[in-house]
């Protein structure tokens, strides 16, 4: 045992050297991954989570000084996510021009005397007059948006301008009330009771719910860091069954078989270097995704407070990562047969497994069908930690599939091994 | 000017008693293949020889060599190395054979010595032990110079040779060589053939299988000829040489000899055989004397003229061709 453990170790330090002397790989293994973090997570930053950082230019352009206007911006400054220009002179054709441009990605007009003409209306329906003898219409603003702006914010962007407009609405309502009650209540008038300080409803507030009570709601490092980790360690598998292929061709690997040399030592020698570099590149990954990143304006990413969950469902995913390209390795019979076919099917559980779409963007279906992907299960064990404060023994389901999956591969790959000595 | 070798084998080349190599009746047939790449082999290599394996390519040379190092199972018949049996005591054979592939089996990313240290440690050693065979293995290759040098920096006579000491780094009992000197520089190939010498004066037994006809003839004791997986003849190569020599006169004519000349001379009485390799023409006869005469006759009378004639020498290039129709062989 201690000559097998011996040579066990030889092939480790064999590995790492020949490794270590390959600056191409150790490029693609270290600083690929973490500039694609860095870059997706910067530039989809806005397409996660609850930030007050994303916010959308819009543009309000209005003659009208009522109170129209006043509600609506009112109304989108108190929204964190609206970045408000106003504008009394521009345009229609302007405004439409600035938003092809990109300046503004939503731009609301209000017509000139909005307010008056809300009111003359109002005053038609308090004195009841029939629809079709009325002489005001109700007031149009127009609104345009950027086609590149997500359907769901435009949708809130409607949301708060309508809600404003009902704010208008409620408001020249009751004063039209409090002027009628005025009128005919002479020295009995009573004014109405102030509403915005006696709502019925407490204001909305979503509470976010995560396994230890509040914690934060995730971003898009939170999703961007784990995903692209799990992708970096499963497309390990690519220069993994490349390096064995090699040996075989190089004639090495005939040779390491013409001594006794055990199936676990040539493949646990090959497989420990490339456990390592997972790790490593999971370690730099997630540092420079809490020190890096917010210093080139991203979010910081919060690892939560399991260091060992992470460790755990880590090393559990690269020993998937690992035993998949060895197994690839030992049935593929040329290097082209392997990159071709573990870059693929690596995309292919990628995209299944929400890494390169997040799972809560796919419709049901999917999302029951990406639980096939390992990959799915080491973004699970992640988020676990990260967003919703799991530690050891909530990630332990997720690192045990993963382990499973990793034993099924290595058990194929060393009966392969065997069957060719 | 070539250094003493300083390998001195641990084993005694012929201690045992028992042959190196015996082959009984080894029969092997690729699974979804009716026709057997090894067809009934019976083949002894006595311990302590530099036995030679000849054949085209196909014969079976490498078939026989992976089953040797327990690599292949035999579909049928036993492999016996120093009297163990190569498929149920694999651990024994493996530590008794040195197995040198054709082509470099080495990691081209790292030095010479790290490739020894790497081979070295997979075969058991460490230590000093281990350290003065990697020394030795140098000295063996005349690379001391070139120890620290990564392989993919050297020239194919020194990876040849690094090929090569790998093999002994574990000091085998046998050594396996397949075309060990296949496209090498004659430096490199001169000095294989020395060591291979010096190794088995050390009392290695070597199995070399090779295609180039000179090399077997120059370090070969013993050689067998294989072709279509058979065994066409087996033999002390001198004892080859003579018998093939006897009966044969050799004849360079000049220019193309027709493509029907073997045919034409069916009618000259004692002539056994004949054929033309090139420029050359080889009878095979009981009573050389006797055929000279109408030989030369034939020869006037086709119009060819003949330029040298030699009488009774052969080379193993003669042998070879003469049990496998003439075909496929390379000087």
């Amino acid at each position: 045992m201690m000559d097998n453990l011996t040579k066990f170790w030889a092939s480790i330090a064999k590995e790492a050297r020949i490794i270590g002397r390959d600056h191409q790989a150790l490029f693609l293994f270290f600083v690929m991954p973490v500039l694609f973090v860095l870059i997706l997570s910067l530039a989809l930053r806005d397409a996660f989570g609850d930030r007050p950082g994303a916010t959308f230019d819009v543009l309000m352009v209005s003659q009208d000084p009522g109170e129209v206007t006043q509600s609506i911006v009112e109304a989108f400054r108190s929204n964190s996510h609206i970045l408000l220009t106003q504008s009394n002179t521009a345009s229609e054709a302007e405004a439409r021009q600035w938003l092809i441009d990109g300046r503004y990605r939503f731009v609301v007009l209000v017509p000139p005397e909005a307010t008056a003409q809300a009111e003359r209306r109002l005053g038609e329906i308090m004195a009841k007059v029939p629809p079709e003898l009325r002489m005001e219409k109700p007031v149009e603003l127009v609104v345009m948006a950027d086609p590149a702006l997500r359907s769901d914010f435009r949708k809130v962007l409607e949301g708060s301008l309508d809600l404003a407009l009902h704010g208008v609405e409620m408001k020249l309502g009751r004063e039209q009330l409090q002027q009628t009650m005025r009128a005919t209540q002479g020295e009995n008038y009573v004014p109405l009771p102030d509403m915005e300080k006696s709502r019925l409803f407490e204001p909305v507030r979503g509470e976010t719910v995560t396994r230890e009570g509040s914690g934060p709601t995730p971003t898009s490092v939170q999703q961007n860091a784990p995903a692209w980790t799990l992708l970096a360690m499963f497309f390990l598998t690519v220069p993994l069954s490349v390096s064995f292929i090699r040996e075989r061709e190089q004639g090495s690997l005939f040779r390491l078989q013409t001594m006794t040399v055990p199936a676990w030592v040539v493949l646990g020698g090959k497989a420990v270097p490339y456990f390592v570099i997972n790790l490593i590149q999971m370690a730099s990954i997630l540092a420079v995704s809490v020190y890096v990143l917010p210093l080139l304006g991203g979010d910081r990413l919060e690892l939560g407070n399991a260091p060992l969950a992470l460790l755990l469902i880590g090393g559990s995913a690269s020993l998937a990562a690992i035993g998949f390209g060895i197994a690839v390795a030992m049935y593929a019979r040329t290097t082209e047969q392997a990159t071709s076919f573990s870059s693929a099917t690596v995309m292919i559980m990628a995209a299944l497994g929400g890494i390169l779409v997040p799972k809560a963007v796919m419709p049901p279906l999917m999302q029951e069908v990406a639980i096939l992907s390992p990959l799915s299960w080491g973004l699970d064990g992640f988020l676990d930690v990260f967003v919703r404060g799991g530690g050891v023994q909530q990630v332990l389901p997720e690192a045990l599939s993963l382990l499973a999956f990793s034993a099924v591969c290595h058990g194929v790959a060393i009966m392969r091994y065997r069957s060719q000595t | 000017m070539t250094t003493p070798c300083p390998y001195s084998s641990r084993h005694n080349g012929g201690a045992t008693g028992a042959p190196a190599i015996e082959l009984k009746q080894l029969t092997k047939v690729f699974p979804g293949s009716s026709t057997p790449v090894l067809n009934a082999i019976d083949l002894t290599v006595p311990a302590g020889t530099i036995f030679g394996i000849l054949g085209p390519n196909g014969a079976g040379k490498t078939t026989i060599m992976s089953t040797l190092c327990g690599l292949l199972k035999p579909t049928s018949g036993s492999v016996h190395i120093c009297g163990s049996n190569a498929q149920t005591e694999r651990a024994t054979i493996k530590q008794i054979l040195g197995m040198v592939p054709q082509e470099p089996a080495i990691y081209p990313t790292l030095t010479a010595r790290e490739n020894l240290e790497y081979f070295g440690r997979m075969q058991g050693l460490s230590g000093e032990h281990l350290q003065k065979r990697i020394l030795a293995c140098l000295d063996v290759a005349e690379m001391a110079g070139e120890a620290d040098k990564r392989v993919e920096r050297l020239s194919g006579g020194y990876k040849r040779r690094l090929n090569m000491v790998i093999g002994l780094i574990h000091e085998p009992k046998i050594l396996i060589l397949d075309e060990p000197t296949v496209a090498i520089d004659p430096h490199s190939r001169s000095l294989i053939h020395h060591r291979l010498r010096e190794l088995h004066a050390a009392g290695i037994s070597i199995l070399i299988s090779t295609h180039q006809m000179d090399e077997a003839e120059q370090l070969c004791q013993e050689i067998a000829i294989l072709d279509h997986g058979r065994v066409l003849v087996q033999g002390n190569v001198s004892d080859l040489l003579s018998m093939q020599a006897s009966e044969t006169v050799q004849l360079q004519i000049e220019g193309d000899p027709p493509a029907d000349l073997t045919a034409r001379l069916e009618h000259i009485p004692g002539l056994l055989e004949a054929h033309v390799a090139g420029q050359c023409l080889t009878v095979v006869t009981v009573r050389p004397d006797r055929v000279m005469i109408p030989l030369m006759q034939a020869m006037q009378d086709y119009g060819l003229a003949v330029r040298s004639l030699s009488f009774g020498t052969t080379s193993l290039e003669d042998v070879f061709l003469s049990h496998t129709d003439g075909k496929r062989a390379s000087r």
